[in-house]
């Protein structure tokens, strides 16, 4: 039990001075620009298809399964504005989020895992290249600028799924839901969500780039470092949401 | 357990002797290596370890698996921070070096890792570019580096899979890559680790040849970590055993086979 | 290299329609709070805010023209809303444009109306005050016909007390006409039965005016409808009237059963066909509660077609073919 409780600790701290070694190395010269753009296509483009169809699931289903309640209440016509700030405010980030938490966090564990495991990281080192600079600067600042992007992309193809119920089961043009939509939208509803996204980004790169670089020896090595890096990755995610929560507070009135 | 160590203790003390004794003076030394303590935890890897490479010869380094030989090689080239000791290569002491120096000298030696260590997410061509990436001044190459790639994977024979992935390569094909990775910028010392672990032995045997031609057409100086008897019985000129972290007896290859020390015979025995 | 290309253009596709939609979801949400859009500031005072909030938005003519920006409490009665206007709806609002507080739909947020004037006033500016309609004044002229419509009923109960009073003397009444002194006194009263439904004749033309009043004033009669209170009130009112009209039925009913008990007896008969000046008068008392009541079913067709009160008597009627 102290052990476990200790290692918690441990973990923390550990992934506290990777975050400040990122910090670090990211504003210090050389730059690895290519490799940059490279991970950006590989998490940005190669995630959108994924985000896309959840996104779009979840639009649909939301709108599905709330429209019975609110004919209850004969609101009907508030559906926009409900799912709408929804999947703006939380569901888009989040979902989009636990998504790229999946793919990506797993993704970068396991691919880091097995450099590290096959010396590739340490053949880097000795060629003469900065490995973190190399390795987890660039994929670390390419989901923190992604994410917000795809959560974007998430968000419009949620809502696109929302307005196709809308329009199939109550007759709502596509303009009119839109309309309500941004009518019922607020800045204090999109710049929290977008700053939001930018942090989960960033905590889905580290902690995907934090478990692989110091995976453990050894194929299994590399497994848990990619299992334990979307759990970490998820948990965070919403750790990282309670804070945004509280902090937007302050600047918005909820 | 007391007199175990005790035993030990005399051990070191017995290989220090040997080794003041059999320093040659008259040869330049590209690596020194001394008194190097490495522990993790209470696994002391290290314990007081002494060596010198001498310009253009071939040194084999054999111990059993574990005995502390990876740990070693990455020492000399700053991957692994050693607890206390001396390492100088080329007359440079890596502990005391800054990033930019180091990587500089790091470009005068080649490394060949233990499993190819082949960037698999990039081409074979992309592999051979990588170490150029920071070196090109060194080379003199602006712009083009075809050439070179092209030139390196003819010296291992695999000019063909310039474009191929690493994973379509065969084992022996990898580390023949990972050979012309590790020459591509003309280091003068080739740190080797276990240069023939997981080959058969007909591709192993090719890759000692291949070892063999490339010193002699550059002329470089070798150390080669192995526990492959063979492969040492081919390649060196000089051997040190590396036992319970320490350089526990050295000489040739007939030399230590010779010995009659249980810890050296064991080696030997097949 | 033509790989990393390709990839790189997709990235570059990626990135920009990402952006362009973050920035067209900014606009759009901006756009709302008129914040590209030139803006200019009115203000209208209140006495009460109703709950209005910041960035409610504001209406003229029902288009959202723009919000409110800041309500500042003047001093315990005075509340005043600065508004932010689209200017381009500057040259429509004239300064004799009425703001009202008002809510949107049952549940929806509070906002403020403007009513356009019906004069031609000029064209408002930056930093006009606005007249405003405050919702307790249409409250006090709710409750001053509220206690007009009690007077009537009041007074029509008097008149059936009158009357009734009339028809318990039925025994004695032959016994009464006989004496000319008596005939005198029936005379009397006759003529204070008929000076009596003078008055509420008058009082029924008076409510008749107040509720035409009302029905001119339907523009801001409008906002009541939302206002569950006033409709309230409303309601008793109507019932008022029922219950007047109720009355008013019965009293001349019985005026009927008594003109009837006239006829019936010889003597009195004899004696009305002789004395023509009562005769006379009778007629005229007659003809005034035919009038008044004439009038009266006058207001209550008015009150039925009135928008306002519609709702109301349709209900009653769907209440009454559901009892058939």
């Amino acid at each position: 039990m102290t052990h476990q409780v200790k290692q918690f600790f441990v973990q923390a701290g550990e992934l506290s001075s990777f975050a400040s070694r990122f910090f670090k190395e990211a504003f210090t010269p050389p730059f690895e620009f290519k490799e940059l753009l490279r991970q950006c296509y590989q998490m940005g483009n190669r995630s959108f298809v994924l985000v896309g169809v959840t996104g779009f699931i979840i639009g649909l289903v939301l709108t599905l399964q709330s429209r019975p309640t609110m004919i209850q209440f004969g609101a009907v016509s508030w559906m926009p504005n409900m799912v709408g700030i929804s999947i703006v405010r939380e569901i888009g980030p989040v979902i989009t989020a636990l998504i790229c938490a999946g793919r990506i966090a797993s993704g970068i564990g396991a691919e880091l895992g097995s450099m590290r495991v096959t010396e590739q990281i340490d053949a880097m080192e000795v060629s003469g290249t900065n490995p973190f600079k190399y390795l987890v600067v660039t994929r670390v600042m390419a989901t923190t600028l992604m994410l917000p992007l795809l959560v974007i992309f998430g968000d419009l193809i949620a809502l696109y799924g929302s307005a196709l119920v809308e329009n199939l089961k109550g007759n709502v043009s596509f303009q009119l839901y839109f309309n309500t939509v941004f009518n019922a939208l607020t800045f204090g509803d999109l710049i929290p969500a977008t700053i939001k996204s930018f942090f989960f980004g960033f905590v889905i790169g580290l902690v995907g780039c934090f478990k692989g670089y110091y995976s453990k020896k050894g194929t299994a090595g590399v497994g848990i470092a990619a299992n334990t890096a979307v759990v970490m990755a998820s948990l965070l995610v919403f750790v990282v949401d309670f804070i945004a929560v509280f902090v937007s507070d302050i600047f918005y009135e909820l | 357990m007391n007199s175990d160590l005790m035993e030990k203790d005399t051990s070191i003390a017995l290989a220090k002797e040997k080794w003041k004794s059999n320093t040659d003076t008259n040869r330049k030394a590209v690596i020194r290596i001394k008194d190097v303590r490495k522990s993790f935890g209470d696994n002391h890897v290290l314990n007081g370890f002494n060596m010198e490479l001498y310009e253009g010869e071939n040194l084999v380094v054999m111990g059993k698996s574990g005995s502390g030989k990876s740990v070693m090689i990455k020492c000399l080239v700053g991957l692994i921070a050693a607890d206390s000791g001396y390492i100088e290569v080329m007359g440079k002491e890596i502990a005391t070096l800054d990033r930019q120096t180091l990587d500089e000298l790091r470009s005068d030696i080649g490394f060949l890792f233990q499993g190819s260590a082949l960037y698999d997410s990039m081409t074979v061509r992309e592999n051979l570019e990588f170490p150029m990436r920071r070196h090109r001044e060194k080379l003199g190459v602006v712009s083009d580096t075809t050439p070179l790639v092209i030139e390196a994977l003819e010296n291992v024979g695999l000019a063909h899979t310039l474009d191929l992935m690493p994973a379509e390569l065969s084992g022996g094909m990898k580390r023949r890559v990972a050979l012309a990775r590790t020459l591509i910028l003309k280091p003068k010392i080739i740190l080797y680790d276990e240069p023939t672990s997981g080959l058969d032995p007909i591709t192993a045997k090719e890759i000692i040849e291949l070892m063999r031609s490339i010193q002699k057409k550059y002329g470089t100086s070798s150390l080669i970590i192995t526990h492959d008897v063979d492969c040492a019985r081919v390649i060196s000129e000089r051997m040190i055993l590396l036992v319970d972290g320490i350089n526990y007896a050295q000489g040739t290859y007939s030399e230590l086979s010779a010995s009659t020390d249980a810890k050296v015979e064991a080696f030997f025995k097949k | 290299m033509a790989k990393t290309t390709l990839e790189n253009l997709r990235l570059g596709i990626f990135v920009i329609l990402g952006t362009l939609l973050l920035l067209v979801a900014a606009y759009l949400i901006g756009n709302r709070q008129n914040m590209f859009s030139k803006t200019f500031n009115i203000t209208a005072v209140f006495k009460n805010a109703s709950g209005l909030q910041n960035g409610n938005n504001v209406r003229f003519s029902g288009i959202n023209v723009g919000t409110v920006k800041k309500i500042e409490m003047v001093n315990d009665t005075t509340i005043k809303v600065h508004m932010i206007i689209a200017e381009k709806m500057q040259e429509h609002i004239k300064k004799d444009a009425v703001a009202m507080i008002g809510s949107d739909g049952l549940v929806g947020s509070m906002l403020i109306n403007i009513v356009p004037g019906t004069g031609n006033s000029p064209l408002i500016k930056e930093g006009d005050e606005l007249a405003s309609v405050s919702k307790i004044a249409t409250q006090d002229m709710l409750s001053t016909l509220n206690v007009t419509n009690e007077n009537a009923a009041l007074l029509t109960a008097d008149l059936l007390k009158v009357s009734q009073s009339l028809t318990r003397g039925k025994g004695t009444l032959g016994r009464l006409l006989n004496d000319t002194v008596m005939a005198s006194d029936l005379q009397r009263t006759i003529a204070n039965l008929k000076l009596v439904s003078n008055s509420a004749n008058t009082t029924l033309s008076e409510l008749n005016e107040m509720i035409s009043s009302i029905d001119f004033k339907e523009s801001t009669a409008g906002v009541l409808l939302t206002d569950t209170i006033s409709a309230r009130k409303m309601r008793n009112i109507i019932g008022n009237l029922e219950t007047s009209s109720f009355d008013i039925t019965q009293m001349t009913k019985e005026l009927n059963t008594v003109i009837g008990g006239l006829n019936n007896k010889d003597g009195l008969v004899h004696t009305i066909s002789k004395d023509t000046a009562l005769v006379y008068q009778l007629e005229r008392t007659m003809k005034n509660i035919e009038q008044g009541t004439e009038r009266f079913n006058e207001n209550m067709e008015a009150l039925k077609h009135n928008f306002l009160t519609r709702g109301y008597f349709k209900k009653l009627e769907k209440k009454e073919n559901n009892r058939n």
